[in-house]
Parts: C-alpha cells; structure tokens; sequence
C-alpha cells in the first residue's frame, strides 16, 4: 500500500513474469518493467480487458496480452496484503511476549485482545491463500474470458483481504498503545480494559461482514471502513490526550515523551496524528488529493504510489476490484480528512487514474444493482443434479459448482432451458443442461480419461459464449 | 455487457433481417459462405450484443429440414469444430493432448447434432478414432471428399 521499496516490486514482478512464464506459451515482457511507463503504455490494452469481458465472443490472438496485466496486478495485489498481514504476524507474536505490558499486566486479561487479532489474521490469510489459488487456476486456463472471469470470481476475497488488514493494522496499532500504556503504568488498568473492549466493539461488525464474504455486504462494509478508521483514529487521538492530561508529574511526562516516540504506527493512523506524533507527515487539511507522475500526493505527501495506482487500475479495469472499494482504500491511506467524509468520493482525476469509467461501472452491475432493484435470479452453469461428477474433477472449495452462478432474466434462463420461441429448428432442442452434459461425458470417454478441472472450464467457457452468457460469475446463496 | 438482449424481442425476425442485411437469402447461405468459421463467429458477425451462437445453429437446423439437408448441415458443422480444435488439420500422433483435442471437437459435434443424426454421428465419432484419417486432413466444407464417404447425403 505504501509508497516504499519499488525496487523489491520489481523483482517481484519479475518473479511472477518467471512462474507465469512457466504455464503459458507466449508472453510480451518488456512492458512489464517500466513502472510509470505502464501508466500510458496500457491506456489501450486497459479497454481490451474492459471491452473483452463485454463481448464473451471476441477471440484475438494476442490472448496473454489481454489478460497479463490483470494477472500481474492480481498477484502483486496479494503480494502486498500479505506482506502486510506477516508483518503484522510477527509484531502480534512479539505482543504476545510482552510481559510487563498487554500480556502480563492484571493476569493476562489483555492477552484476548491480541488473540483476537490473530483471529482475524487468520480469515484474511485463508482467504488470500483462496485468492492464490483461483488465480493460479485462472493463469491454467487458455480461454482470456475464463481467466478474468476467475480473477474476477477471487475479487471479493482480495477486497475483503484488503480492507480487513487495513483495519487489522489499527487494531495492531491501538494494542501497540496500550501495551506501551500498561508495561510503563502510564494508565489505569480498569479504564483501559473497559476502552480496549470499546474499541474491539467498534471494529467487530465490519470485520465480522468482510469475512463473510458475501459480495454485496463485503462491498458496503468496505466503502464504510474509512468513516470507520476515522472514528478510530478520534478515539486514539482522544486516548493519548487523556494519558496526557494524567501525566501531570513530569517524570512521567518524560516516559510518556519517550514511549509516544518509540511508538511506530503501522496504520494509516500515522498520517492522522501529527501533532501527537513525532515524525509523522505535515497536517494537510485543506489540501486535495492529485494525481502526480509519483502517484496519488496529498500535499507534498505521497499517499499512494504509481504503482499502486497502476496495480489497482488494472483490478478495476478487469472487474476484480470495485472502484467504491479502491477508492475506500485510498481514503484510508490519506489520513482524516479525507475519511471524515463518510461517503465522499475522490476527485474525479483520482477515480480515473485507478480505472472508473463509464464502461468499468456497467461491467459491476450485474453483480451489485442498486438497492431496492429487483435482481434477476441466480443459476449454475454447471447443472447442480452432477455436483459429484464435477467435485470428482477438482470443483471443491472456492471452485466449487456453487462459485459458478450467473445472473439471468427469466426470459434467456427460460431460453436456454428450452423454453422459449426461439428455435426454429425441430430435432434440436439445444437445452443447456443437457448439451453441457453430454459434452463433457462424451469428451472424457472419447478421450479415455477424466477431464481436468481446466478442460471442463473450457468447455464451459465455450457454451457460456454460444448462449451469450455474460462470464460474470456470482456466489450460489442457497434458498 | 451481454446483457440477455439476444434473448429479447423477436429472434427469429431479427435473424433473418440480419442475414439478407448481408446480402444472403437465407441462413444456409450465409454460414456456407464461412465454412470454417465457429459458430459463434458467424453470430458476432449478425450480431455481437443480439444474436447468439445457438440460434443461429437453430436457424440452420430448421432450414436444413426443410431443404432435407440435414445431414450436409452436420458435416457443416464439422468442418467447424475441427476447425476450432485442429487447425492445423488432423494430428499425426494421437498423444494425450491430441486426443483430448480430438475429443472435445467430436463431443462438442454431438451436441449441435439434430436428433436425427445422433446415432450416426456417435459411430463416425467412433470410426474417426479407431481408423484415423491422414495426418494434416482438414476438410474446409461439407463437400470434403472423406467427409462424404463418411456421411453421405441420404435425404436427396
């Protein structure tokens, strides 16, 4: 998220092009490497995505050049969340050994509150771990429509991943205080169980939604954690004040100096805070967030980098990010003011920047209509009466049958299940389940074996085309 | 977005306006006139928002029953799957991954076959397998002389 080290991005970038290079036949590296040159170099290529999950019928040759980016971004995007959730890993266990502060101060009672950090430490590993494994399926499959659609499917979890290590940092960040509060007795051991409990309160709801990972709710709880954070970030600003105030020896205003000053935030608290916080950035009311050659600047200060930017305008552009989502995110790593706003949007030339448009908000639709909308009903594409059948091929967890749901009006449902007016011809009745079916057992005993999970794909990616199914695939929510 | 419009309003009118459109009389002579084309490249070419790749077989199938060419039209179709799976013509070595190949083209054959011709097709499937045509064969229409040996017009 933040804007350092772009020289580790590049070797792992490179490190991607290498495993990615391995499952596929033909790639087009050079572009890969410039880092603001990619800003103008894929402007083209970023509407070829867009304009490739439209119309499921296009076929061009240079198929990895369509979807390359989009799977770069993809790995990159989880690349960055989980180095952010190991980091955080490894300040959680040192919590842990903290005797003289949140762990060993009134008989360990603090010590639930770091577990319940590792609780949510683990949803959001289990679900990048998800997120890995669909885009290595997508990087198996041939057909660039079942590739974004993969990518696309594993969306949600990498929103939910994001925004909830995003939260997870401010809770690190609040433990961080207390056990700094508690190991140098700088606060009562009561009044900070009760505000510890408060603050746990506040950040529950949303990271209990985010590890639902129903769409809809992930996308709500996501566009709400900013207003979110910035209450946090008043109740943090508002803690330090009242440790202050108490501090009224100046022995221990100089301990509280001291351990104010060794305290690092690794949440975007940091740029919220900079009158309590030595080092910490300029106060930047008042000033706008712009688009610069360095990337997003508030200020003088670089709130996301170039090649953030850029990572995440290739997620939007392919509809694996929402932009509400993205732009959540940058509101968060802009500090308060921006996220006192509860729904304020980005400036326009932010939005554009990570990838809003007209077509971008068209390709989401179908997934999130507005509230109130009636929605089409969900179906499987693949024909839930042979769920064994395809979990014998490899549809288990986050591939499951359940995973591959689509949205249909009851007229093109009613169509493709032979209803209809719409055949002309007698002997051929061209009923969905039915020709997948046959399809696929016919393929597997002509070819003497069982088909791979990816064949089945592309088989089905094929028929999804024929019948002009749009490949956006939502989650089966059982009835 | 393919949004469901090739599933509104009237498909078969909109078809056929699409085709004399085009300069055809009739569907037969639009899709013979791309003989090697997919199925569901013919229908981005009537149509890429409105007309899908099934209905356009559909319009096939119908007007092949009543020109009693219903078997030209599955050889027709294929010269289309092998196309897709084999362009560069028959495998000389049926290695796993040619197989597949050749699979899938024969399975997916079967499913854009009238009833009437399933039975036939399955052994053709069968005899394509077990005696295998010369490597590098691809027939580019229904007229491809093995083709004919195989499926032989019956209904004239």
């Amino acid at each position: 998220m933040r804007a350092d080290s772009p020289g580790a991005r590049g070797t792992g970038l490179l490190l991607i092009l290498s495993l990615l290079s391995n499952a596929c036949a033909s790639l087009t590296p050079p572009a890969i490497r410039g880092r603001n040159l990619r800003y103008t170099q894929y402007e083209t290529t970023g509407s070829v995505v867009a304009a490739g999950a439209v119309s499921p019928g296009s076929h061009d040759g240079n198929v990895w050049q369509r979807t390359l980016p989009a799977h770069l971004a993809f790995r990159s995007a989880v690349g960055e969340v989980s180095g952010s959730t190991r980091r955080i890993s490894g300040e959680l266990s040192r919590l842990k050994a903290s005797h003289r502060g949140i762990a060993g101060r009134a008989r360990g009672i603090f010590v639930r509150y770091v577990d319940y950090g590792e609780a949510q430490l683990r949803w959001i590993d289990t679900e990048l771990a998800a997120a890995t494994r669909l885009a290595t399926a997508a990087s198996e499959v041939e057909d660039p429509d079942m590739q974004l659609a993969l990518l696309r499917l594993a969306g949600p979890r990498l929103e939910a991943a994001m925004m909830g290590s995003l939260l997870l940092a401010v809770w690190f960040d609040f433990l961080h205080l207390t056990d700094a509060a508690l190991s140098r007795h700088l606060y009562g051991v009561e009044t900070m169980f009760v505000k510890m409990d408060r603050w746990q309160k506040m950040m529950e709801p949303s990271m209990k939604v985010l590890s639902s990972l129903e769409p809809e709710q992930v996308e709500t709880a996501a566009q709400d954690v900013p207003a979110l954070v910035g209450h946090l970030t008043g109740e943090f600003a508002a803690f330090l004040e009242a440790v202050h105030k108490g501090a009224m020896v100046l022995e221990t205003v100089l301990v509280l100096k001291e351990s104010m000053e060794a305290l690092t935030l690794v949440s975007a608290l940091r740029f919220s805070l900079p009158r309590l916080l030595p080092g910490a950035g300029p106060a930047t009311l008042g000033v706008g967030l712009m688009v610069g050659s360095n990337g997003v600047m508030m200020g003088t200060r670089l709130v996301v980098s170039a090649e953030w930017v850029e990572m995440m305008r290739q997620l939007v552009r392919a509809g694996v990010l929402s932009v509400p989502a993205v732009s959540a995110a940058v509101r968060i790593q802009a500090g308060q003011v921006m996220m006192a706003e509860a729904h304020g949007e980005l400036p326009r030339g932010v939005r554009e920047a990570l990838g809003d448009g007209p077509e971008v908000r068209g390709m989401r639709v179908t997934d999130r209509a507005g509230a109130g909308m009636a929605r089409p009903p969900h179906h499987h594409v693949m024909p839930k009466e042979f769920r064994e059948w395809f979990e014998k091929r490899g549809f288990t967890g986050e591939m499951d049958i359940d995973q591959f749901c689509v949205r249909l009006e009851q007229a093109h449902h009613q169509a493709i299940h032979g209803g209809g007016d719409w055949k002309l011809g007698r002997t051929w009745a061209g009923e969905w389940n039915r020709m997948i079916m046959k399809a696929l057992y016919d393929a597997e005993t002509r070819a003497g074996r069982m088909l791979t999970r990816n064949t089945v794909l592309e088989i089905v990616a094929e028929y999804m085309k024929e019948y002009r199914i749009p490949m956006n695939f939502i989650r089966w929510r059982g009835r | 977005m393919s949004d469901g419009r090739a599933w509104q309003g009237n498909v078969k009118a909109r078809l056929y306006e699409r085709v004399r459109e085009r300069g055809y009389d009739s569907l037969t002579a639009f899709a013979e006139a791309r003989p090697t084309a997919s199925l569901v490249a013919l229908a981005d070419e009537l149509g890429p928002d409105d007309i899908a790749a099934v209905q356009v077989f559909s319009g096939l199938v119908a007007e092949a029953e009543r020109s009693r060419k219903v078997t030209r039209l599955v050889r027709g179709q294929l010269v289309r799957e092998l196309s897709q799976r084999l362009p560069n013509g028959w495998p000389a070595v049926l290695d796993d991954e040619n197989r597949l190949k050749v699979a899938v083209a024969l399975a997916r054959w079967g499913t854009y076959t009238p009833e009437t011709h399933k039975e036939r097709a399955d052994k053709i499937g069968d005899a394509l397998l077990v005696t295998p045509p010369p490597p590098g064969w691809r027939p580019l229409s229904p007229d491809d002389e093995l083709l004919l040996t195989l499926l032989p017009d019956e209904e004239v």
